[in-house]
Order: structure tokens, then C-alpha cells, then sequence
């Protein structure tokens, strides 16, 4: 033992420093150090997990987004149809009233016409009767009791208008 | 990368004056030192060039006496590596920060090495709980054996206590106090966490009886063939817990002896190779030394860790 050194104050000594720098090791380097990386595993853990957080918002916004957008979109070809249908619907309708429309004054302008050529009618067989008065009275020279000879003509005018009208 | 002109790095007329340098001083070496004395005698060398014959003391030295209690190279040693260990952490550690400096980063590191090293093998539960001691254990070996490998350890001389010439610096790990005062420590820890772990359990593993003492209740009750059977199954374990028992104590020797020789032969290594040729023939011997340092600090640690969780699983003789 004497030649290998061993003796007890040095033996407690290197106890002692050995005691020591476990205490000083434990509180300026263990304590501290796993405490920070501890405290940065934690910090990344939680980063990863925010990350994935935000991963998963980012899609329910995205689905969300695109499901608005789908119902918009649905929503603005209904708009369209509508629209589409009402001017359709308009179109006919103005269509249709002018159609009535110029009927009913080609109608009119009919009736015009045939009151007009009636008149013109009349008055031509007024103006003939008298003219066919006149060139008699003259053949006979002799005046025809004028309300009688009025009679005659018409009568022969209506036989000739129903011969015409048929 | 580009190839550079010239030879490791250095112009060719560089490299061959340095070429030149290292081959007189080797030459130096050899003529200088005891090899090139033995085989050509002494050329007429000035007598400061010649090496010294080595002188190996197993015993430190004591360097003064403080309060009565002698102060010896390697206490001395010793102070310098807890000086600079905690030096070097403190101020690694001072302002830490979540993002670290790179000195941060290389303190970190050497720690949360050391924190996996025992989170693997004793689990992330007790690895923390042994953490501290297996660290400082490794810390103060391999900071001890590297130190020792500083040009003045082992060179200064000062008068001794006893009016001799004696070193002022020591590795310390050749001083057998220090490993045994670790294989000491490591011991008691191993039991300590064995026992808190495990309460009295543990200590069934150096007293397993169990057999034995069933061979008695199967003897009462006249099974006699299986009681001769339980006595000798009983016997061989008591037999086995004592072996249990004394492996454990051989274990502070086998650690004491297992740091003190492998430092100690080292640093006996590198005396001779230096009394055998003084300069450039220890190079690589000085690296030979930095891997063992580290490994026996491993070792030592590695070893304190195995025990302790080997202590601290129960032994089969519940079942």
C-alpha cells in the first residue's frame, strides 16, 4: 500500500474535490444546460405542433373558401337565368302586343277602306241616277214625274248590286 | 478543391526547409537520447541536450503542508482541473440563450452527449438520476488525463515538503488516491440507488435463501428427495449471492487499478519514449494518450452507469 501511495488525507482530499466539482458541474453546467434543452425540445415540440395547427386551418379554410365559391357560383347561374328567362318572357310578350297591335289597326284601316269605297259607292250611284234622270228626260222630252223615275233606277241599281255582291 | 501547387500545403521550397528542420532535429533526437548513446556512445553532445534517465514514483509528492494537512502535486493537479472545468462551463453557461452561441453550442453538446449516453443505456428515468455522477466522473478523468498531457506537468520541479526536488504538477490520474477515491464514490452511489430503487429487495440478490429454507418445509412435510434437491439448489445459491457479494466489492479494485495503470503506464510510455529519443519520437504516443484518456474516462463512467443499472433491476429470484 505504502509503495502504491494510498494514504488517507489524499484519498479525502480527492473525495472532497471530486464533491466539489460534482457541486459546482451540477450548478453551472447540468442544471442549466438540460434545463435549455429541455426548454428547446419543448419550444420545438410545440412549434411542430403549432405548425401542424396551422397546416390543419390553412386546409378547413381552403375547403371552406372553395365551398363558398362553388355556392356563389351556383348562385350567380341561377341570377343569370333568371334574367335570362325574364327577358325571354318580355321579348315574347312585346312581340306578342305588337302582333295585336298591328292587327287591330290593320283591321281598322280595312273597315276605312270599305267605308270609303261605300261611300264612294253611293254617292257614284247618287250622281248616276240623277244623270240617267236627266239623259231620259231629255229622250222624251218630256219631263218623268221625277220621284217615280227615281224609284225605277234604284230599284234597278239593287237588282245590279245583288248580281255584283254575289 | 482545386489542386494546389507545392506539398501539403507549402511552396515547394517551404515544405523542403521544413523537410530539412525536421530531420536534424531528429537527428538531434536520436543522438540525444539514450538510443543513439547506447549504439554510436556519447559524440560530445553539451550535456543539457542529453536525456535524463526516467525516474517512475508511484507515490505523489507533497508540495507544502496547509493547516497540517500535506498538499501533494496531484491535489494541486486536481485543483487546476476543477479550475478550468468550471471555468470553462461557467462561462459557457452564463447567458444562455435559446438560439445558442457556438460556444454554447459546444458546451450543449458535450453535455447532452453525456445525458443520451446515460438516457440509453439506463433508460430516460434513471439515466437523469445518474447523470450527475457519471458526467462528473467523466468530466474530471478525461479532463485529468488531458491535462496531464500539458507541457509542466511533470517538467517544473520545486522543493518538496521534505527539501527534495519534486514536481509541482502531476497527472492525476496516476495518483491511486484519485481512482480510488472514484471507484469509492461510484460504489457507494451504485448501492445507494440500488437500495432506494429496489428498499431491501436488493439485497436478495447476496442473500437468496429462498431455496434453501423451502428445502426445510418440504423436509417437515416428509418430501425428502425434494428437499435434498431444494438444499442443494439452495446451497449453490447462497453460494452464488456471496459471489455476488464479493464481485462487488472487487469491482472498487478492478476500477481503481484499471484507471491508475492504464494512466500510469501512459505516462511511463511517454517518459521512456522521450528518455529514448527527446523530441518528435513521443508525437505520436502524445496521441495514443488523448484516445486513452478519453477512453478510460468513458470506461470509468460507462462502467459506473452499467452497474448502476444492472442495481437497480431486480434480481430473478422473484419469480
Amino acid at each position: 500500500m505504502e509503495g502504491l501511495g494510498i494514504n488517507l488525507s489524499s484519498l479525502l482530499a480527492q473525495l472532497v474535490n471530486f464533491g466539489l466539482l460534482l457541486a459546482l458541474l451540477y450548478i453551472f453546467a447540468y442544471k442549466p444546460v438540460i434545463k435549455m434543452l429541455d426548454q428547446r425540445s419543448a419550444k420545438i415540440k410545440e412549434s411542430i405542433d403549432q405548425t401542424e395547427q396551422i397546416k390543419e386551418q390553412a386546409e378547413l379554410a381552403e375547403k371552406e373558401t372553395a365551398r363558398l365559391i362553388a355556392e356563389a357560383s351556383k348562385e350567380g347561374q341561377k341570377i343569370i337565368d333568371q334574367a335570362t328567362q325574364i327577358g325571354e318572357e318580355t321579348k315574347q310578350k312585346a312581340k306578342q302586343d305588337a302582333k295585336i297591335e298591328a292587327e287591330r289597326l290593320i283591321a281598322k284601316a280595312k273597315l276605312e277602306i270599305e267605308r270609303e269605297r261605300d261611300d264612294a259607292i253611293g254617292e257614284l250611284r247618287n250622281a248616276f241616277a240623277d244623270l240617267t234622270v236627266i239623259a231620259a228626260g231629255k229622250v222624251i222630252d218630256r219631263s218623268l214625274d221625277k220621284e217615280q223615275h227615281r224609284q225605277l233606277i234604284d230599284k234597278v241599281l239593287e237588282e245590279s248590286k245583288v248580281l255584283n255582291k254575289n | 478543391m482545386a489542386k494546389k501547387k507545392g506539398c501539403l500545403g507549402c511552396s515547394f521550397p517551404v515544405a523542403i526547409v521544413v523537410g530539412l528542420i525536421i530531420l536534424a532535429v531528429g537527428i538531434l533526437s536520436f543522438l540525444s537520447g539514450a538510443l543513439g548513446n547506447a549504439l554510436l556512445g556519447n559524440i560530445g553532445l553539451p550535456e543539457w541536450l542529453l536525456a535524463e534517465s526516467p525516474e517512475v514514483h508511484l507515490p505523489t509528492s507533497v508540495i507544502f503542508h496547509f493547516l497540517g494537512f500535506p498538499v501533494t502535486n496531484t491535489i494541486i493537479t486536481a485543483w487546476i482541473t476543477i479550475i478550468v472545468l468550471v471555468a470553462v462551463f461557467y462561462f459557457g453557461t452564463r447567458n444562455m440563450k435559446l438560439i445558442p452561441s457556438r460556444f454554447q453550442t459546444a458546451i450543449e453538446s458535450v453535455i447532452s452527449y453525456l445525458l443520451t449516453f446515460c438516457e440509453d443505456i439506463a433508460g430516460e428515468k434513471y439515466g437523469r438520476r445518474f447523470f450527475a455522477i457519471v458526467a462528473t466522473i467523466f468530466l474530471f478523468v478525461i479532463t485529468n488525463a488531458w491535462i496531464g498531457l500539458i507541457p509542466g506537468v511533470g517538467t517544473i520541479l520545486v522543493q518538496g515538503a521534505d527539501g527534495h526536488m519534486v514536481h509541482l504538477f502531476r497527472p492525476v490520474n496516476t495518483d491511486i488516491n484519485l481512482p480510488l477515491a472514484l471507484a469509492l464514490i461510484s460504489f457507494v452511489f451504485v448501492e445507494y440507488w440500488g437500495i432506494k430503487t429496489l428498499g431491501a429487495g436488493y439485497f436478495k440478490k447476496f442473500f437468496n435463501t429462498h431455496r434453501f429454507f423451502h428445502g426445510f418445509k418440504e423436509l417437515f412435510s416428509g418430501k425428502i428427495k425434494q428437499a435434498m434437491g431444494s438444499f442443494f439448489n439452495g446451497a449453490i445459491d447462497i453460494f452464488i449471492g456471496l459471489l455476488e457479494a464479493l464481485s462487488e466489492l472487487v469491482r472498487i479494485v478492478s476500477f481503481t487499478f484499471r484507471l491508475f495503470g492504464n494512466m500510469t503506464g501512459g505516462e511511463i510510455l511517454l517518459l521512456m519514449m522521450v528518455f529514448l529519443a527527446p523530441f518528435m519520437l513521443a508525437i505520436p504516443f502524445y496521441g495514443l494518450e488523448l484516445l486513452v484518456g478519453f477512453i478510460q474516462a468513458l470506461i470509468f463512467a460507462g462502467l459506473t452507469l452499467v452497474f448502476a443499472t444492472i442495481a437497480i433491476t431486480p434480481s430473478h429470484s422473484d419469480e
